[in-house]
């Protein structure tokens, strides 16, 4: 039963953290409050969906279309709409309520888009759904790939942020946005990098969803919720925190389920969240002065 | 007198072609949809069946209004899955676009919303995909339902059902929904009244991410029937996560979820031997138009009718379909005829008894080979039950 729930916590979590990393990504280094962040995670299950369906190859090769996709809308959206916008002093002093607001709408349209395109219909395909026994739980292939892959991702990340020189940049612009334009980063460079990095992620998060749950075009504005809460635990615009975050959400809710009951799940979350915001609004993970 | 002959004729000519413009004139049939929105999903099954029923009438000629027949045209909004822009949006089809007729909304609450417009406007109209006690509540005079699924007569005949398998305990999962709520009450008095233990009992948000604790709970306990009682989206993860953690009672009843076309495209052959919610199957041969419908269905759409919403709404047309027949389109004399009168549809006969559904027994569907078929109660079963896989 408690390898069950370790296994179950692990794949929740490792999913959470990795949708919050994207969230977090876009947040810390422009301070967008992307409120559609779901609605790319749901584009990239759809991507796979269909892939799945209409060719037969694996969802695992469907992530080679959903991220570049994802991460094309991203820069479109940059293009189209925030680069202009951020040229704007009225737009940068309250950008993040215009952001949400841009966000709020665009959501709106790419559900509804994909509603009138594809249906409102829930939709699923099987694979990998075999059990197998691992670490003394038994567990579907396809939650492992996930889990492997998520987890793969967010270790990734960490290492990313910590030793590449564009890691460090992004970093930097995270912490100090003017000073890392004084001493030479590019920073609408790197905006556009972690914008598509930001919608690749989600994308790539779409596509191992896929793979265990049923998609539908609402489906992306729980994952919003749950990114949202992930990224206030590890701290607004803390990329490594907000991997932590999302686990320990896995965590909370798997465990919390398992030790009271399933009604108590958004009680102990929320309740968590507000705590979190009241007693330490820079995260868990995160000091009051440094992000990252 | 020639010329008074040639005006007559002239004046016989124009009238026959104001007759025939009136003749083609469409009859206007407006309802709402969740189009957007958390209902959404729920919504293509409905808008198919109003649809198949459309482009039938219109292909046989028109709908019969009392011996003239009309084309049929609909007038439809998208209500976002709120049952009061529902109201709002019957109040506009009545009020501003002067809709001759009306069909249902989408659920439960939205039925309810809308049946204080229609009681103000005394404009009578056949209900579909609601299923509620609350209905019995209702006041009779504009609104009626053709389900037979009330949580009150599915929890007295659930418990003989699972009597009649030799059942002598279960667990219950149930959605923190209305509608599963107010089935688990009913379900639990009937078990208590049959002498049926509940050895594992939990409910849950709609919003459950994982059923891991759950059903690993329920499994503990060793029942011999599973009661899941679901709605939509959780019936796909309780599906998935049962069959992962192994949890394959020999009984197992789902409640909604299992009906609907997605559920099997999803699961295919893992669904059989699944009990659900349903009072219609294509196999009932006591039922000359149910095999009908589900073939024209298929070929229209491509792939099988849900079982509950599908049907309802296209059971809603054939009674308002055969009521304009006889009493036109005088809302007063459509209101007698509702009440009053038995139709004939792929559900069987239908009489109303105030607002709820006299004829039709409160039944149970098994999916068995790709085809829900009627296991109880026996009388009306179309296969015995089998055991689950």
């Amino acid at each position: 039963m408690s390898s069950q729930l370790v296994i179950a916590a692990l794949v929740s979590g490792s999913i959470y953290a990795l949708i919050a990393l994207g969230l977090n990504l876009i947040y810390g280094t422009m301070r967008l409050l992307n409120v559609a962040h779901g609605d790319f995670v749901m584009i990239g299950a759809y991507c796979a969906y269909w892939c799945v369906k209409l060719t037969g190859v694996s969802p695992l090769l469907a992530m080679l279309v959903a991220i570049p996709l994802t991460a094309g809308i991203g820069v479109v959206l940059y293009f189209g709409i925030f680069r202009m916008a951020m040229r704007s002093r009225e737009f940068v002093e309250r950008i993040e309520a215009n952001s949400l607001l841009i966000f709020f709408g665009t959501s709106v349209i790419v559900e509804n888009l994909t509603a009138l395109a594809f249906t409102p219909n829930q939709r699923g395909y099987r694979y990998q759904d075999g059990i197998v026994e691992f670490l003394g739980a038994v567990v579907p292939v396809n939650k492992l790939i996930v889990l492997a892959i998520a987890a793969a991702v967010c270790i990734g990340a960490v290492v990313f942020f910590r030793i590449s020189t564009l890691g460090l940049a992004i970093k930097a612009l995270i912490q100090q946005r003017e000073a890392s334009a004084l001493v030479g980063i590019p920073v609408a460079r790197i905006d556009l990098i972690c914008f598509c990095l930001g919608f690749a992620v989600a994308g790539l998060a779409g596509v191992l969803i896929s793979m265990t749950e049923e998609i539908s075009p609402f489906m992306g504005f729980p994952f919003t919720v749950v990114a949202f809460v992930v990224v206030i635990l590890g701290g607004l615009g803390n990329v490594t925190g907000s991997l932590f975050g999302g686990l320990l959400l896995g965590v909370l809710e798997t465990f919390g389920v398992a030790l009271t009951a399933p009604s108590y799940r958004s009680i102990m979350i929320y309740a968590v969240f507000i705590a979190v915001l009241i007693f330490r609004p820079q995260g868990l993970f995160g000091s009051a002065r440094a992000r990252t | 007198m020639r010329k008074l002959v040639i005006a007559a004729m002239a004046s016989g000519l124009a009238f026959a072609n104001v007759n025939s413009v009136q003749a083609a004139d469409p009859v206007r049939i407006g309802f709402s949809l969740p189009l957007t929105g958390i209902f959404a999903p729920a919504a293509p099954s409905q808008k198919n069946a109003y649809e198949l029923w459309r482009d039938q009438i219109n292909a046989s000629g028109g709908l019969d209004i009392a011996g003239t027949k009309r084309p049929v045209e609909f007038v439809s909004y998208d209500d976002q899955s709120d049952p009061g822009q529902a109201a709002k949006i019957y109040e506009k089809l009545i009020v501003e676009d002067k809709v001759d007729l009306l069909l249902g909304p989408w659920g439960t609450p939205a039925h309810v919303a809308v049946a204080g417009v229609l009681e103000r406007h005394k404009f009578p109209m056949v209900g579909d995909t609601a299923a509620s006690v609350l209905l019995r509540g209702m006041k009779p005079g504009y609104i009626w339902f053709p389900t037979s699924a009330l949580p009150d007569e599915m929890g007295k005949q659930l418990p003989l059902m699972l009597k009649s398998l030799g059942v002598k305990t279960v667990s219950i999962t149930t959605a923190q929904h209305p509608f599963a709520l107010e089935n688990k009450k009913f379900i639990v008095e009937g078990l208590k009244a049959n002498g049926i233990g509940i050895v594992s009992d939990a409910d849950y948000p709609l919003d459950i991410r994982d059923m891991t604790a759950l059903i690993s709970t329920a499994k503990a306990a060793h029942p011999d029937a599973e009661l899941s009682l679901s709605m939509t989206g959780d019936s796909v993860l309780y599906m998935r996560q049962s069959k992962e953690l192994g949890f394959t009672p020999k009984v197992q009843y789902m409640l909604v979820g299992p009906a609907a076309t997605f559920f099997t495209k999803i699961f295919g052959e893992q669904v059989d031997g699944l009990l659900t919610m349903g009072h219609w199957s294509p196999s009932q041969k006591a039922w000359p138009k149910a095999k009908p419908f589900f073939d024209a269905y298929v070929a229209k759409y491509n792939e099988p009718p849900d079982y509950l919403d599908s049907e309802l709404s296209y059971e809603a047309c054939e009674i308002l379909q055969q009521a304009v027949a006889n009493a036109g389109l005088d809302h007063e004399k459509l209101r007698k005829t509702f009440a009053t009168e038995t139709f004939d549809t792929i559900d069987g006969p239908v009489k109303f008894d105030g607002v709820v559904n006299a004829t039709t027994p409160t039944m149970f569907l098994q999916y068995q080979k790709g085809v829900y078929e009627i296991v109880w109660p026996k009388e009306q079963a179309t296969a015995a039950i089998i055991d689950r896989k």
